[in-house]
Formats: structure tokens, sequence, C-alpha cells
């Protein structure tokens, strides 16, 4: 909250009309958006973590069961190969559980998981509709919405992206498809793609919890066992999407990560000093 | 506060920030400009100052909350802890978003509403979960069901044959949901629980039926009963059945011979087999799973 005798004291500063001390601004995030965006990253982990307890009560996928074991889950071979092959694992007490003890809360933790899993199921269905609260009264839905050109225009930004690192290898200069939107193309396919994931997410979600009330539900995403795979590999859209998403943002630079935080960015259109 | 805040601000007469480019969009799906604020840079540092300790903060309490809520033997694998940490709100906080789903769960459950039904085609393997060892058939011939908690005061001990000739016996081809996330399709028959409440009504206040197992046993074979509570609303479901028979045959020792609960509409763990007494009461009984931390109502 601005003081009085520190709001006067502005005023003298930026009183002549062209403002000497004035920086430009754009804004960029609604609070909500920054908030529910922020606060996803703990909810989506708690989920993913006791979704892989889950996940091992009963595996998805399996294989035949194995005739020296009986292991039918693929995720307990490659846990078993990593014990095997990786230096300093070759003493790990349950080599089957290497993968469970490493990205979920560990296996035989079913009635744990499940409280957790329902705790951040509901915080992020509530997180979910403070985003969209967010992108609606910010307006930044308008910037997500798919165009007719995305899909050409999101090859180019994926070329130029693979591009970029031998480029700068090279020393070769390698241009910036040009834009003049709040997000190139390949980014708006993703920003819109995760939030719709998200809603799958939830919805194959309630398909597989109350698979007898809500049976049109399961029905639409092909019966309870195939939503289960619609639940399973929604999750690994989530992390495919995140470690792309992670790298680019910390690679355009602090004002983009900042922006995430603080709502604005000190530049313009993302094009402008891009490709310099 | 945020932007938007001082935003507003702007509007009552400060002129340190100030919006340019207002520009009327084409259409309402329109992207829009990119509003674009003056800022006073001093104002601008103490804004992002500002956020960055609130993102900090959020941050800590994140990472706190988790290490909170994760699950003990998980922080000791982790070597984040050492000795056991837990905190007795954390058992009530969890056991209470567990109620919370099991509120929505009874939200939505409709005592007229049908689970699906399958053709006799579309029969899955049904496997043998009993948790610990599957009883010896020795059992099947002493077996006989008790009633308790009956309106007449009176306890009710019935065999399998009266029980088959006193009520119609119903087919039905659903799927069970083990809570483990497996699930069979397979064809039942039995009788309608509902008949059997209306044969021996139970006594006026009952709101919930306790069935227990006896002959259930744990790991090494020990006795264990198993024991589940089941709302007398979901009992009085016409596909809730007391089923006898399974694929056709009777019921096997694997599936709860004589007689199981099969309850479609409830998690399999509730669908208790070779049951033995059933027992109505007036509160919430008390759950076999439930003592271990899985829900009490199971509504799927």
């Amino acid at each position: 909250m601005p003081h009085s005798t520190q709001l006067e004291n502005e005023r003298v500063a930026t009183g002549t009309p062209e403002s000497e001390a004035g920086v430009r601004v754009v804004r960029r995030h609604h609070l909500l958006v920054r908030f529910s965006h922020w606060l996803s990253v703990p909810i989506l982990l708690g989920l993913i973590l006791s979704g892989l307890s889950i996940y091992w009560a009963s595996p998805v996928y399996k294989h035949k069961p194995d005739p020296l074991t009986g292991n039918v889950d693929p995720l307990a071979d490659i846990g078993t190969w990593i014990c095997a092959h990786v230096p300093g694992l070759h003493h790990y007490s349950s080599p089957p559980d290497w993968v469970y003890n490493h990205i979920s809360l560990g296996p035989g933790m079913l009635a744990v998981a499940l409280r957790l899993h329902w705790l951040c199921a509901y915080l992020f269905i509530l997180n979910g509709l403070v985003f969209v609260t967010g992108l609606v009264k910010g307006g930044g839905w308008r910037s997500l919405l798919p165009r007719r050109t995305d899909l050409r225009d999101a090859a180019k930004m994926f070329w130029y992206y693979i591009g970029v690192p031998f480029a700068k290898l090279t020393r070769r200069s390698w241009m910036h498809p040009r834009f003049n939107t709040k997000y190139n193309a390949l980014q708006r396919v993703a920003y819109f793609s995760v939030p719709v994931a998200g809603l799958l997410s939830v919805l194959t979600g309630w398909a597989i919890h109350k698979p007898m009330q809500l049976y049109w539900l399961t029905w639409i995403f092909g019966g309870y066992d195939k939503a289960r795979v619609w639940h399973f590999w929604l999750i690994c859209l989530f992390v495919l999407f995140v470690v792309p998403h992670v790298i680019l943002v910390l690679a355009d630079g602090w004002d983009t990560v900042r922006s995430m935080i603080v709502g604005w960015s000190t530049r313009g259109q993302r094009s402008e000093n891009f490709s310099q | 506060m945020n932007l938007e805040g001082e935003h507003s601000a702007s509007e009552a007469g400060d002129t340190s920030t100030e919006s340019v480019s207002p520009q009327k969009p084409a259409s309402f799906f329109q992207e829009r400009p990119p509003q674009v604020m003056k800022v006073a840079p001093q104002r601008l540092r103490r804004w992002t100052r500002r956020d960055l300790l609130l993102f900090g903060a959020g941050t800590i309490a994140a990472v706190g909350a988790g290490v909170a809520l994760l699950p003990q033997t998980t922080l000791k694998r982790l070597g984040i802890i050492h000795e056991n940490k837990d905190w007795p709100r954390k058992e009530w906080l969890l056991n209470k978003s567990l109620r919370i789903d099991d509120d929505v769960a009874e939200a939505l459950y409709s005592r007229n509403r049908l689970v699906p039904t399958y053709t006799k085609s579309q029969i899955t393997p049904l496997k043998n979960n009993y948790n610990g060892a599957t009883p010896a058939p020795s059992y099947i011939p002493e077996w006989h069901l008790t009633l308790d908690g009956l309106a007449s005061g009176l306890s009710v001990s019935l065999n399998i044959r009266t029980l088959l000739a006193s009520f119609q016996v119903h087919e039905q081809v659903t799927r069970l949901v083990c809570v483990e996330g497996w699930s069979a399709i397979a064809w039942w028959a039995g009788f309608r629980f509902d008949d059997l409440l209306r044969a021996y009504s139970p006594m006026s206040h009952a709101k919930w039926a306790r069935l227990e197992s006896s002959v259930n046993l744990g790991p090494w074979g020990n006795p264990d009963l198993y024991y589940v509570s089941l709302d007398l609303s979901t009992a009085r479901h016409q596909q809730t059945l007391l089923a006898t028979h399974l694929n056709g045959k009777p019921l096997t020792v694997e599936h709860g011979a004589p007689l199981r609960l099969l309850v479609p509409v409830k998690l399999g763990l509730k669908n208790i087999k070779a049951i033995t007494r059933i027992t109505y009461t007036e509160n919430e009984p008390a759950d076999y799973w439930a003592k271990r931390g899985y829900s009490r109502y199971d509504g799927i």
C-alpha cells in the first residue's frame, strides 16, 4: 500500500508529461493464473507419487508371468534391470521395487496412497477452477485458443527448437520464426492441451472412481479398463509436457520465469528480443 | 495486492501507472493486444520484491506440507527423516479427505440407478482374492446364517436349503471392481438382500447392517474375523444379492460358499464371502478395511 507521502513523491517524479522514470511493462498472467500454476506443482507431484503406488496394486500393463519370479509387471523388470546394471545399486534390497521406491510413495501402500490421492485430486479440481477463473478474469483464455495455422506453425517452432543447440554449437545464425501473438504456435498448442489434459484426467479419474454411478462417463472412455489406461497415459502426458516446458522457460530467461510470479513482463512481443 | 489493484489505483488519479493501447478487437475470440503499463522503477522493484518473497514463502509452505503429509516410510527411505515424526492431526486431515470422498459417493448413490449389466459372452475370469488363506471346505456342512438386530428381538438361524427355498433366485451379469484397480465381469445368481430384509425385518431404527464371516482366515491360516458395514439403503438396492451361484454353479470355497454378498455398487472388499452373521444396527458398525486405512462407505 503506497503511503500518501510516497505517492506525492512519485507524482512529483512523474509529473512531467514525458516521464523519464517510467518503465513500460506488459501484463502477462492474472493473479489467479499464477497462483494456480504454482500450486499445481505440489498437487501434481502428490497425484503422481500416490497414483503410481495405486498403479502398483494392479498394474495396467502386464506380461506373461516370469517363470522364475512369477513377476508380471514391466516396471518391476525395469527396476531389476537398473539394479543389475547401474553401479552402486547391486546390493539394493528389493530390485523389483526400485522404480516404485523412487517415483511413488512405495509399493504396498495402497490405503495411504488412496487417501493422499483423493486429497490431492479434490485440490486439483479446485485448483483447476481457480485457473479457469483467472483465465476468464484476465482474458488470457483468448491467447490459448487454437488457430487454423497452429499445426504448421507449431511444426516450424519445433524445428527451430531442435535446431537451436546445433546452431549455437556451430555458431550459425538460426532465425526464430516471427509471430505477433502472446504465445508462439507450439506454446499455444501445449498450453491449450495441458488444461484439456487436466480436465480429461479429472474425468477419467471419476470414470474409474465411480464406474457404477457415473457409468455413462466410464462408457465414454471405452469402459472401466480403458478409462484406467487413459488415466495412466494422461499423467504421462503431463510429465512429457513438464520436462521441455521447464527447459524452454529457463532457456528463455529470467523475465519469463518472473512473469509467472509477478504477472508482468518487460518484453512487449515475444519475438522482439528473441532472434538476436 | 496484485497488478489489478494497482491498476485501479491509477484510474483513481495515481499517474505512476498508466494504461496504453486500448484497441477495439475484431471478434470476441480474438486475442487482445498486450496491456502495456508505465510503472515507476521504484514501484516495480517494490512489487517484484513483494511477489518474490510471497513466492518463496509459498514454496517453503508447500515443501513443509509435502513433508508433513507424505507417509513416514517414504520419507525414511528417502533419508529425509530418521525417526517417526508423525503428528496426530495428519491422520485427522487425511481421514477427513477420505470422509469427504465417502460423502460424495453417498450423494452420488441412487437406489433407483441400476449398474450396467453384461451378456454371458462378456464374462471374464474372477480370481480368488481372499486376503488371507482360503478356508478349507469343512465348514460348509455346518454352515448357517445368523440374523441379529431384528424387529422381533429374536436371533434367527437359517441354513442354505431354507434360504434357497424361501426366496426367489435372481441372475445378473455385473462387474465387480476391486479397490486394487482390477475388475471382473461375472455371472451371479442368488436372492435379493431386499427380500431377506422384508422377510426378517430389522429393528425400526436400524440404518446399517454388519456382515461378518467367522470362517475367514489370516495369511498364516489363523482365524481372522472379517466384517463389513453396509448401509441399508444399499442393501435394499435391487442388484444387491446374497449370492449362492457363480457362472451357473454353486459357489466354491474360493468365492465364498455357500453364501456371499454381491453388491456391485460397492468396491469388492465389501462383497464379503462366506457370510455367517448379519446384525442390523442403528449406528455405523466397524469395518475390517476401514480399520486398516481404507474408506468406509466404498460406493463406486
